[in-house]
């Protein structure tokens, strides 16, 4: 190894370091303490590689970084950990309710599908009374309402409870539900009534086969319908649905 | 078994010389914040497969110079420079200054040099890894690091005093 060679091969060479270990070095470095210009160009050059170690050293990271590393790492882990789970929770909820449904759709849904005939019919009738409607017969003889309805071949043989039968009455008209006749007997209870509305209570009237799902004989239903309240109930081969805007207690007192 | 290396301390031991490494490649702050969190994301997501915990040093730097030239592949932000251009626009740094090198200085000097030099340089100086840690690191034979190391250092002391420091100015043998 020549001069040239001995410094060629300190280039690497960082003092401090394991370096020294390296043989070719260790032969340079050897060949350096035998040569004064050497040794003189070493430790120049060392003074130089601990300027630029010193140099790249001031590169410092902006503050926060490690932190957001950390937390960025961990909201990861929480998305990816979440995901699984909750993939698990929803099908152990989605598996829950299929099962509920087989368990309990042979008892549910009949029943189900006939509330929601018996509803829709007392929601129709009950939006019929609320909104502005027309009668087919005005008139305050219950007669003769009950003789149009006949002649119309809808409900007429209808039985009233007592107090009801005594509130008098201003005319009827007849709706269709699915198809059947509903005979509408409308009543003025005696309160002042509204500009231009000539009742105030109303009782609709149909088959009970039309409706298959009619409240039990001896039940009364009680419904709040939007601002009409109202009560249902079988009687005979009837099913009766009385609406007024009141309470509860306002319909008993027609019952 | 590397998955037992917790987190928080791998970036608490790391996340500075590979923000220095990175930021000695990128020289530019978000790039370099890029990269080193990039890095330890990867780490979160394939660290596991890594047998040898006395390699997650070596591992974490060869990551980020992988990431690194997969970011310079697809953007080509720093145009290449030769040598002998770049010398002649920089200026000459006196020896006596060397000795009071900051960073941007360091850094300037390192950019100046042909790409194939700054990252074994970077990790010369930088973390004081050992010729076979920057060959696993670039996954480049032992010879071609020292033989890389050894023209890039000396165009780096030729950059910044001006003055030949004995290594030879010949094109790389890669």
């Amino acid at each position: 190894m020549n001069h040239d060679e001995a410094r060629t091969i300190l280039l690497l060479y960082r003092p401090g370091t394991t370096d020294a270990a390296d043989p070719e070095i260790a032969a340079a470095l050897a060949l350096a303490k035998q040569d004064p210009e050497l040794t003189r160009w070493l430790v120049e050059h060392c003074a130089r590689q601990e300027a630029f170690r010193a140099g790249f050293r001031h590169i410092t990271a902006p503050a926060g970084l490690k932190e957001q590393i950390i937390s960025e790492q961990a909201a990861q882990e929480k998305t990816v950990s979440w995901q699984p789970r909750a993939i698990l929770t929803v099908a152990a909820a989605v598996a829950a309710v299929v099962l509920a449904l087989a368990v309990l759709a042979p008892l549910w849904l009949p029943y189900r599908a006939a509330d929601d005939a018996y509803a829709r019919l007392r929601d129709q009738m009950a939006s019929i009374a609320l909104r502005p409607y027309g009668m087919d017969l005005v008139t305050d003889n219950s007669a003769q309402v009950r003789a149009y309805l006949a002649q119309k071949n809808a409900p007429a043989d209808y039985v009233l409870p007592t107090p009801l039968g005594k509130t008098a009455v201003s005319g009827c008209a007849i709706e269709y539900w699915r198809g059947a006749k509903v005979s509408m007997i409308c009543f003025r209870t005696g309160k002042p009534l509204p500009p231009g509305e000539q009742s105030d209570l109303w009782l609709f009237v149909i088959d009970r086969a039309s409706v298959k799902n009619a409240p039990p004989a001896g039940e009364r239903r009680y419904v709040q319908v939007n601002r009409l309240m109202t009560v249902a109930w079988t009687e005979g081969d009837k099913l009766y649905l009385l609406g007024t805007k009141g309470d509860e207690q306002t319909l008993r007192q027609y019952l | 078994m590397a998955e037992d290396v917790d987190f928080e301390r791998l970036v608490a031991c790391y996340y500075e010389p590979l923000y220095q490494f990175a930021f000695s490649l990128a020289r530019d702050e978000s790039d370099a914040c890029d990269l080193t969190q990039q890095t330890f994301c990867i780490w979160a997501a394939k660290g596991h497969q890594l047998r040898d915990p006395s390699k997650v040093k070596t591992w974490l730097f060869t990551t980020l110079h992988r990431e690194f030239l997969g970011s310079r592949r697809r953007q080509t932000r720093f145009p290449h420079v030769e040598l002998e251009q770049a010398a002649a626009e920089l200026p000459v740094v006196a020896p006596a200054t060397v000795n009071r090198l900051d960073a941007r200085q360091a850094l300037d000097a390192l950019g100046r040099l042909d790409e194939i030099y700054q990252a074994p340089v970077a990790l010369f100086y930088l973390q004081d890894c050992s010729y076979n840690e920057i060959a696993e690191i670039l996954d480049v034979p032992l010879g071609t690091v020292k033989s890389r190391l050894t023209r890039g250092l000396g165009r780096l002391h030729q950059l910044l005093t001006g003055a030949p420091t004995g290594a030879p100015l010949q094109p790389p043998n890669l």
